[in-house]
């Protein structure tokens, strides 16, 4: 099926197209220089073009996620979703919506491509399972390793040479795509009665292992197996005052490493709740080896979910609110608390001051990219109004106003931030950035060889509008979003990697499994992830 | 032929242990190592009836979902049934059917539905089976001697080389461990109480203690000085003397656990995947259990069928999906008023009345595919019989393309 988009206002940031009117084809669900004259157009005139949306972060599939949804009754009573198309699924909304759902309404706001964050090998099976049933996006899973005890163990040894080749295997054994990093050695802290570590250079338990080797060994693990993305890290502290001493401690540790850190918002607060943003920024600005997605906060219902269990103990500990803790053997664990972010409440509003700071001080858009930790700091759906943040100045200040501005003070914000990102701009944190530090070449962009992710929408004067209802959706070449409208609903794909490793590291492994593990080495691998891996 | 097949998972009971050895020999189960009673029971020869039956008849299978597509797309408030013996990938096209046929659905998950409820009311606190071995080092049996019904557990989860104190609380008849080291007694009228009692303990309060529970106070400092408790209970029993709201409060005590130590509950669940079905329903539907999809999408009805809500007198037609071998009462009191389509493994040895019948092959003996473990570990399941009726996840997605093309 060949398609002709014609005469929209086409921001390709990838190759250098900056709102100029052009056509696009399309032809066996890849972007093509030319197709033939009689094939099908789409009229674009008038409106924008841009390459499907990338989500670099978010939760939406497996373990964690559907602990989760079994805690959100009301939410999801109160968000139906009938039935769409002849053969569609219903389902549910709220902050973490069942998995058609989730697939039909990140297709509704024109992304294409997500990652699952934080999947535990151990249930890399279920997060598989469910992205079976996640329909439309691509999608791939980051594989937690940063407190794996198989790992930890071979550091403590000094045995370090085997470690990328175990990396290798953990991400062909759950089918995943990159290396994650939780809270580096504080959830093997909190699973044996430590509690947690609080700074880079704590060791684990009577260990000589500490989240900075823990963090040097994945770092060089992942740029060693030449990974398509580096390691993806959330660090220590995550939520604490006083958090960007260990963030920017973390980032030394790693200097000259290439590096993604995650949802940084999260880890820029000083002592005694006040914006270090602007330190934070100036550091990644100045060191091109760094990424980062800024995880901001929204006001309104979240849910709070992350591999960092001591401090979801926290936040159920000083809110009082319903608490799910799950402990996985060898690996990790999970934390959830449902939360609400209060434009009232005055952690919430610098929160919020925060990520927007570090946006509007980001000097390279290409590393610093758009998140919210979906559902962590708001939902996915929220990015539209975010884009609006970002891109009206008035609209900004306006909102400012009505936040409890107790712990804004001495913060960028505060001060005055006149920054308007461009159309250009946020077609790069949203899209051409974030497929760019996946390195997923056929993703985030619209030259020739692309796959045919595009979205269209209609030009309106308030930019959380026109994000929030994208007129047509392509994806891989099939409309999928019509008028608005979701119209077909095309099985996506996954991406994943499956990178060599040396055969001599099964040995040890198998022994670690036989004498630590409930689950059979044998079965511990996913036997079919869908879909080639991503190639070099 | 004879061939031998390692590392199986068994679904006899929630423990899916997976490290069995199975040898067939002409289509036959002729052995099987490192399993327990109820493992072997579960494998037992592997032969299983492969019927198909139409009002009576012996039909062939596309007859068979011709006729159940039609009875099914033709009622106006059909009843999908979830029962166990089924793959994750049979539990998904269940649950795909319910939607189409915007059918009530249910299934063994309501057997839990207090716990269920309450662990929705307040989170839990869990941890894997490895997780329990790692570190527990004292495992209070509340009520529940895993013996009989998950006979590897305390094998599995406790630490030989250091391994946990064991703990017993009989309640009335119903006795905790009986190797535990440590045993108190109670009353059922007095469960909750107990529980109160400890976590006050735990909370640091001094709590008034009656007499009978005077032993709680110890355990409390016990827990306390344990590195990591792990509370071990039986989610489905529906023991009608013991008093449901144990579960809030034993999710509530090993919570509160976590502030001073680490604790965990580990809930017991039965066997067949019936923890596949709690999951597949949650990130279908996002609701865990007891699902209407009467009015086009989901909507929670949690616990109707038990508690008898009175809506099942609208029920016209009733598919229950899987071993229809123990069905609620409430269910199997339908049975008679409606026309009714199995679809499972050995549903013709089951004496039920169906209109529609189809036999299917048992997943994890000639169907593979996935299955979760009680506590949530998904594990694959492995074919170790060629030979046996159609897989039940070919069946039922075969059906939702009857009921797809039919509307």
């Amino acid at each position: 099926m060949a398609l002709r988009i014609t005469g929209g206002t086409v921001y390709d940031p990838a190759n250098g197209v900056d709102g100029s009117v052009r056509d696009i084809c399309i032809e066996h669900g890849e972007i093509v220089a030319h197709v033939s004259a009689d094939a099908p157009t789409l009229d674009a005139r008038g409106m924008v073009v841009m390459p499907g949306g990338v989500d670099i972060h978010a939760h939406i599939a497996g373990a964690t996620v559907n602990q989760g949804r079994r805690l959100l009754p009301e939410e999801h009573a109160a968000d139906p979703e009938l039935r769409p198309l002849g053969d569609g699924r219903s389902g549910t909304g709220g902050t973490l919506p069942s998995t058609f759902t989730t697939g039909y309404r990140y297709a509704g706001l024109g992304y294409t491509t997500v990652m699952e964050a934080a999947v535990a090998p151990i249930a890399a099976r279920h997060a598989h399972a469910e992205l079976d049933d996640t329909p439309i996006i691509d999608a791939g899973c980051f594989l937690l390793m940063g407190n794996n005890e198989y790992l930890l163990d071979r550091i403590n040894q000094g045995d370090g040479a085997v470690t990328q080749d175990f990396a290798a295997w953990l991400l062909g054994a759950g089918g995943g795509y990159a290396i994650k990093i939780v809270n580096p050695g504080g959830l093997a802290a909190w699973k044996s009665g430590q509690r947690n570590v609080t700074g880079i250079d704590d060791p684990i338990g009577s260990s000589r292992v500490t989240p900075r080797k823990i963090l040097e060994t994945l770092a060089d693990a992942a740029n060693g197996l030449k990974l398509p993305h580096p390691v993806h890290i959330h660090c220590n502290n995550l939520g604490r005052p006083g958090n960007a001493t260990t963030t920017l401690e973390t980032m030394r540790a790693l200097a000259g490493r290439r590096a993604h850190y995650t949802h940084l918002q999260f880890h820029s607060y000083g002592e005694g709740w006040k914006s270090r943003a602007r330190e934070l920024i100036e550091y990644v600005n100045a060191h091109t080896e760094v990424s980062v997605d800024v995880g901001q906060v929204m006001f309104g219902p979240a849910t709070t979910l992350t591999a960092d269990a001591p401090v979801e103990y926290l936040l159920h500990a000083s809110t009082g609110r319903k608490w799910t803790n799950i402990d996985l053997e060898l690996e990790t664990g999970c934390g959830i608390v449902p939360y609400s972010y209060r434009d009232r409440a005055a952690v919430a509003a610098l929160q919020w001051a925060v990520g927007l700071e570090l946006f509007l001080l980001a000097r390279d858009p290409w590393r610093v990219v758009l998140s919210t930790d979906h559902p962590n700091g708001a939902s996915f759906r929220s990015y539209p109004e975010l884009i609006r943040l970002l891109m009206d100045r008035a609209y900004r200040h306006e909102r400012l106003k009505h936040v409890n501005q107790t712990l804004l003070g001495g913060g960028a914000l505060l001060d005055g931030l006149d920054r308007e990102y461009s159309l250009g701009e946020i077609a790069i944190i949203t899209r051409a950035g974030p497929a760019r530090l996946l390195g997923l070449r056929r993703k985030g962009h619209l030259g020739v060889g692309a796959d045919a992710d595009v979205t269209v929408y209609a030009t309106e004067a308030d930019r959380s509008r026109m994000f929030a209802t994208p007129r047509y959706v392509l994806k891989g070449g099939t409309l999928v979003v019509s008028e608005g409208t979701l119209v077909r609903a095309p099985r996506g794909r996954r991406l994943h990697v499956r990178p060599p490793y040396d055969n001599r590291v099964l040995g040890g492994l198998k022994r670690h499994f036989d004498q630590f593990a409930t689950v059979a080495f044998e079965n511990y691998p996913v036997r079919s992830v869908p879909d080639a891996p991503v190639g070099p | 032929m004879n061939a031998t097949y390692e590392h199986v998972t068994c679904l006899g009971c929630g423990l899916s242990c997976d490290d069995l050895t199975v040898t067939t020999e002409s289509g036959r189960i002729a052995d099987v190592q490192n399993g327990c009673d109820l493992g072997r029971a579960w494998f037992g020869s592997g032969v299983v009836p492969g019927e198909i039956r139409s009002r009576g008849e012996s039909v062939a299978l596309e007859q068979a979902l011709v006729d159940a597509a039609e009875l099914l797309g033709n009622a106006r408030r059909p009843l999908v049934y979830l029962a166990p013996e089924l793959s994750v990938e049979a539990q998904r096209a269940v649950v795909a059917i319910a939607d189409r046929l915007r059918a009530v659905l249910d299934g063994s998950t309501s057997l839990a539905a207090e716990y269920m409820l309450a662990a929705q009311r307040r989170g839990r606190t869990g941890a894997t089976l490895g997780e329990i071995r790692r570190h527990a080092d004292l495992m209070v049996f509340w009520g529940v001697d895993p013996t009989e019904r998950w006979p590897r557990y305390v094998r599995r989860v406790a630490n030989p080389e250091s391994p946990p104190s064991l703990v017993a609380i009989d309640i009335g008849a119903r006795r905790g461990l009986p190797e535990a080291t440590i045993r108190c007694s109670i009353e059922p009228g007095l469960e909750v109480v107990a529980l109160g009692v400890l976590r006050a303990a735990v909370l640091g309060r001094a709590p008034l203690v009656p007499a009978a529970l005077a032993p709680f106070t110890d355990l409390a400092h016990q827990m306390l000085r344990a590195r990591y408790v792990v509370l071990v209970h039986d989610v489905e029993s529906t023991d009608p003397g013991r008093d449901p709201d144990r579960f809030e409060a034993l999710i509530a005590l090993a919570q509160a656990l976590n502030a001073p130590t680490r604790a965990a509950l580990s809930p017991l669940i039965a066997g067949g995947n019936r923890t596949g079905a709690a999951q597949v329903v949650a990130w279908q539907t996002g609701f865990p259990m007891t699902v209407d999809f009467g009015s086009g999408s989901p909507a929670y009805r949690p616990g109707d069928i038990v508690r008898g809500a009175g809506w099942e007198r609208e029920l016209d037609a009733l598919l229950i999906a899987g071993d229809p071998g123990s069905l609620p009462h409430k269910l199997a009191s339908l049975l008679g008023s409606v026309p009714v389509v199995l679809i499972g493994p050995r549903t013709s040895a089951a004496s039920l009345q169906a209109t529609v019948l189809v036999d299917t092959a048992v997943a994890g003996i000639h169907e593979s595919g996935m299955a979760f473990r009680m506590d949530d570990v998904p594990l694959p399941l492995t074919t170790v019989l060629a030979s046996g009726p159609p897989a039940a996840s070919e069946v039922l997605s075969a059906l939702l393309e009857h009921l797809q093309r039919m509307r």
